[in-house]
């Protein structure tokens, strides 16, 4: 795809296209696809209004924003004022948000046209799109295929070009693996750069929004825009402002160390890892010095992660008890939903807490210990994104058939650090993601390395 | 009987913004929900702020009062309390670990000091839930089982709430913003704890009734079970509360949305540096430092701002005289006139004036106390007031004079007199006061009266 976001961009900024035209065809586009893609739950009506604003703010000689007349996705649990936040679930079904969440405060601030909300895996408890009490999500690359989750109504939306650019979320790999199925960039910034003022709870201690993206300089123009802490917020990064775009022009990753690690190829499918090893090698012609890096408990991340999600999720959803906010949650929900509700409220009995929760706590220190010591020897790691390939929609699949997805994307989650994903092949036309994660607040390596990959391949 | 009793007080802080957000807390002056955001509404992807700092040096000021230890340079956590009532808008409360431990008050052992926010305010006959409370700064104060009486507690509970009153950081306990919960075992029994008691004389009343409840139940052979009651305010009885309130279990987990507290060393020097002395601490010092008697001293100490304006007095006027005026004649006058100490208006200038003169016997006693009256009444110079009330002390001659006619116009009192009847000596005094029109010393009149009778004699 190229540079995609960088050519709308400069349209955009030189009046060849304008807002209302861009807003336009992105919303017929929605149209025309989303009965077959089912990437958009709810289309925002004051779209072209907002646009057309835009254009007579514009005339009157203001600074255009950096994401002037582009076209915004947001994921169903982000908050847009006067938009449906459902999450995807019928306990929200009827939920219309009261406020902007801080990161759509940003993206309107800098004058993002939100063109609507994102179908997503309900509450984002999944990993395939399959969850949503709206439908599920087709995969636009690989038709008839999953486009990976949570956020599958972004992955798919990009892919199939029905808006410029989305706002995921990512808590174990949610941005991550749909970026990877659908063949699309997605970044899951470091924990705490990105305000979760206004995210519906999946796990507070892993949530991260993030952009999705047609190309890698679209995700760092987003990522750029949301970054930044929040005054109005707790946990944050003392991080003020962030600013990628203009790093990333024309530099190179000459003498950088990249770390591969031999335990991401003992869990993942070798039809999977033949595209990974051949980005590796493209990596390496780059000139990037490929070092390797061992990571023995990566395995053990995915069953401490379901845990700890677990307990976060059902004190989370505490608040819908069909009171104040749409149906009591555990009436009205999916099997996935119910399954963590239920797991949470189990393990975080008092007399089970030594047993699980603590447990999986310290598992995930020891995590972010082995990451943290092998991002001391090596600017990133690379690897694959996902072990396999994505399963025809439909499949009926066990839970932990359905949890191993997220093997290789949760230890970023359990660790803090960011992680990008770009498009390093295809699989009988299925795309695969490269996923390349860097230390905290090292989204610019990150960013440098996807772009550089980007360019050859 | 041998019994053990242990309390857990809450009170709620005076400061001006909630726990968590931004909300204003003078809740009980608003129409219901105005004083209301979506952080203490608990709206779905709300997160709470960091908690409030001056809430926190509020607590950390109440537990050096107690003689706690607080809990310095390292992480106190803010935890989730699970439990689902209306009022609760998360599903939760949070509630610190304990900021501050092992204290002392009154030989009662404090086990801990720690934060917690006021949940809204449910209507069950209408079915209303008002959020203005929710989110205000609680602190709560647990004490050991140290005390062994009903009437050990209502003594010990009077103490603490003055020494929270004394400073200034919480709100008054008669405005209903205390709330206790009282463990009571006696000898051959369970421990029994008793929720939903709001005043002093609540947990006294809970505290007798549950005696004679338990009492009862041994003598006749029954177990007294470890359970849970409520008090009922109207009745002035305890009932149990229902088995699943009971049983209860609120799966704590650390509120991932909130760094914990780190409260530094030097902190906690510059708030010791400018807390209030505790009130059981400056009793001890007046006693010692200005000669005055231990039960004036009490008195003094009763409210902050009555010592203040003692100690301000004392340097100027005699201390044992101050000590006097101020435990009997200024303690009457407001009681009187139902005011406190915060209410008094006139300057301490003013009092020490008229302590002065009361001192220096340039008015009486009796004199002083009119001039107080009005004093607290409208203040003003005392020696306009002495003026305006006519109280200027009568000039010698004249004093003498009005004593020479009273014995020359009642000869037959002259005459009882000299034949040793006491009482006819009052009965000229009374003359000479009314003569005077009460400007006069009765002690003085009484003197001169008798030398003069002595020349007669």
């Amino acid at each position: 795809m190229g540079e995609v976001t960088k050519a709308k961009r400069e349209l955009l900024l030189n009046g060849e296209l304008s807002p209302v035209e861009n807003v336009r065809r992105a919303l017929e586009r929605i149209s025309k696809l989303n009965s077959k893609i089912n990437a958009f739950i709810e289309v925002n009506n004051g779209a072209v209004a907002q646009a057309e604003a835009l254009e007579r703010k514009l005339k009157r000689g203001k600074r255009a924003g950096k994401l002037a007349g582009l076209a915004i996705g947001i994921k169903s649990n982000i908050n847009v004022n006067g938009l449906r936040a459902t999450c995807a679930s019928r306990t929200l079904e009827d939920y219309v948000a009261a406020y902007d969440a801080e990161v759509v405060r940003r993206v309107l601030a800098e004058d993002g046209i939100i063109v609507g909300m994102n179908n997503m895996d309900e509450f984002a408890c999944g990993s395939s799109g399959e969850t949503s009490a709206f439908g599920v999500t087709d995969n636009p690359t690989a038709p008839g295929r999953i486009p990976g989750g949570s956020s599958s109504g972004g992955g798919a939306a990009i892919a199939a070009g029905m808006c410029d650019l989305c706002l995921g979320t990512d808590t174990g790999g949610s941005i991550r693996n749909p970026a990877s199925h659908c063949g699309v960039v997605g970044v899951k910034p470091t924990y705490g750069l990105v305000p979760r003022q206004g995210l519906i709870d999946l796990g507070m201690s892993l949530d991260q929004i993030g952009p999705i993206a047609p190309d890698v300089y679209g995700a760092a123009l987003l990522l750029e825009v949301i970054a930044g802490k929040n005054l109005n917020e707790s946990v944050m990064l003392d991080v003020l402002k962030a600013s990628y775009i203009d790093k990333l022009d024309g530099v190179d990753i000459k003498g950088m160390k990249v770390g591969v690690s031999p335990q991401f190829t003992e869990i993942t499918d070798s039809a999977v890892m033949n595209v990974i090893d051949k980005s590796i090698e493209a990596l390496r012609d780059l000139g990037a010095k490929i070092v390797d890096v061992e990571l023995p408990h990566i395995e053990e991340a995915m069953p401490a992660y379901y845990l700890i999600v677990s307990v976060e999720f059902f004190s989370a959803t505490r608040k819908f008890d069909g009171r104040k906010y749409g149906k009591r949650i555990e009436d009205v929900c999916g099997d996935e939903v119910l399954r963590r509700i239920l797991r949470g409220r189990y393990i975080s009995q008092k007399e089970y807490r030594g047993k699980y929760y603590q447990r999986a706590l310290q598992v995930r220190t020891i995590i972010r210990r082995e990451l943290m010591a092998a991002l001391k020897k090596v600017d990133v790691i690379v690897g694959p994104t996902v072990p396999k390939l994505p399963h025809k929609l439909g499949t009926k699949l066990a839970p932990m058939e359905m949890y191993a997805y997220d093997y290789l994307t949760i230890p970023a989650n359990l660790a803090g650090i960011c992680g990008g994903v770009v498009k390093a092949g295809e699989v009988d036309g299925i795309p695969i993601g490269l996923q390349v994660q860097g230390k905290v607040l090292g989204e610019e390596q990150v960013l440098r390395v996807m772009l550089a990959f980007e360019a050859v391949s | 009987m041998n019994m053990m009793i242990g309390l857990e007080v809450h009170q709620q802080l005076t400061t001006e913004r909630k726990m968590y957000c931004d909300c204003p807390t003078n809740y009980q002056n608003v129409p219901p929900n105005t004083n209301v955001c979506p952080i203490c509404t608990g709206m779905p992807g709300s997160k709470p702020l960091s908690p409030n700092e001056k809430a926190v040096d509020a607590a950390m000021e109440l537990a050096l009062m107690l003689g706690c230890k607080v809990i310095v340079d390292k992480p106190t956590y803010i935890q989730r309390k699970h439990y689902d009532y209306p009022d609760l808008p998360s599903g939760y409360q949070r509630t610190s670990l304990p900021i501050a431990v092992d204290g002392e008050l009154q030989g009662v052992r404090i086990r801990e000091v720690h934060l917690e926010e006021d949940p809204g305010q449910y209507d069950p006959t209408v079915g209303s839930v008002d959020f203005n409370r929710s989110g205000v700064p609680l602190v709560e104060i647990v004490t050991e089982p140290d005390m062994h009486s009903p009437e050990d507690a209502r003594k010990f509970l009077r103490q603490l709430i003055r020494v929270l009153e004394f400073t200034g950081k919480v709100r008054p306990e008669a405005g209903g913003a205390m709330r206790a919960d009282v463990n009571i075992s006696l000898e051959g029994g369970a421990r029994v704890e008793v929720k939903n008691i709001n005043s002093v004389k609540g947990a006294y009343k809970a505290l007798k009734f549950e005696i004679t409840r338990q009492n009862a139940k041994l003598e006749r052979g029954e177990a007294v079970t470890r359970e849970t009651r409520a008090y009922l305010e109207s009745q002035m009885i305890t009932t149990p509360m229902r088995a699943k309130e009971m049983e209860e279990d609120y799966r704590y987990i650390p509120d991932p949305d909130i760094f914990p507290l780190i409260i530094d060393y030097i902190k906690v020097q510059k708030i010791r540096e400018r807390m209030v002395e505790p009130p059981h601490l400056r009793e001890q010092r007046l006693v010692k430092q200005y000669g005055i008697q231990q039960a004036a001293a009490n008195v003094i100490v009763s409210e902050r701002k009555f010592a203040d304006l003692f100690e301000e007095v004392a340097k100027e006027v005699d201390p044992k005289l101050a000590a006097m005026w101020f435990r009997t004649k200024l303690k009457k006058v407001l009681n009187y006139m139902k005011l406190g100490a915060a209410d008094i208006k006139f300057t301490p200038k003013q009092l020490i004036t008229l302590l002065q003169m009361i001192q220096h016997h340039r008015v009486t006693p009796e004199q002083g106390e009119l001039v107080l009256r009005e004093l607290v009444r409208k203040p003003a110079d005392p020696k306009e007031l002495v003026q305006r009330l006519g109280l200027e002390r009568i000039e010698w001659e004249d004093l003498e004079s009005a004593v020479k006619e009273a014995i020359r116009r009642n000869k037959k009192a002259v005459k009882d007199y000299l034949a040793g009847r006491k009482e006819a000596l009052n009965f000229m005094a009374g003359k000479v006061m009314e003569r005077t029109g009460g400007r006069a010393d009765p002690r003085e009149i009484l003197k001169l009266l008798r030398a003069e009778l002595l020349k007669k004699s």
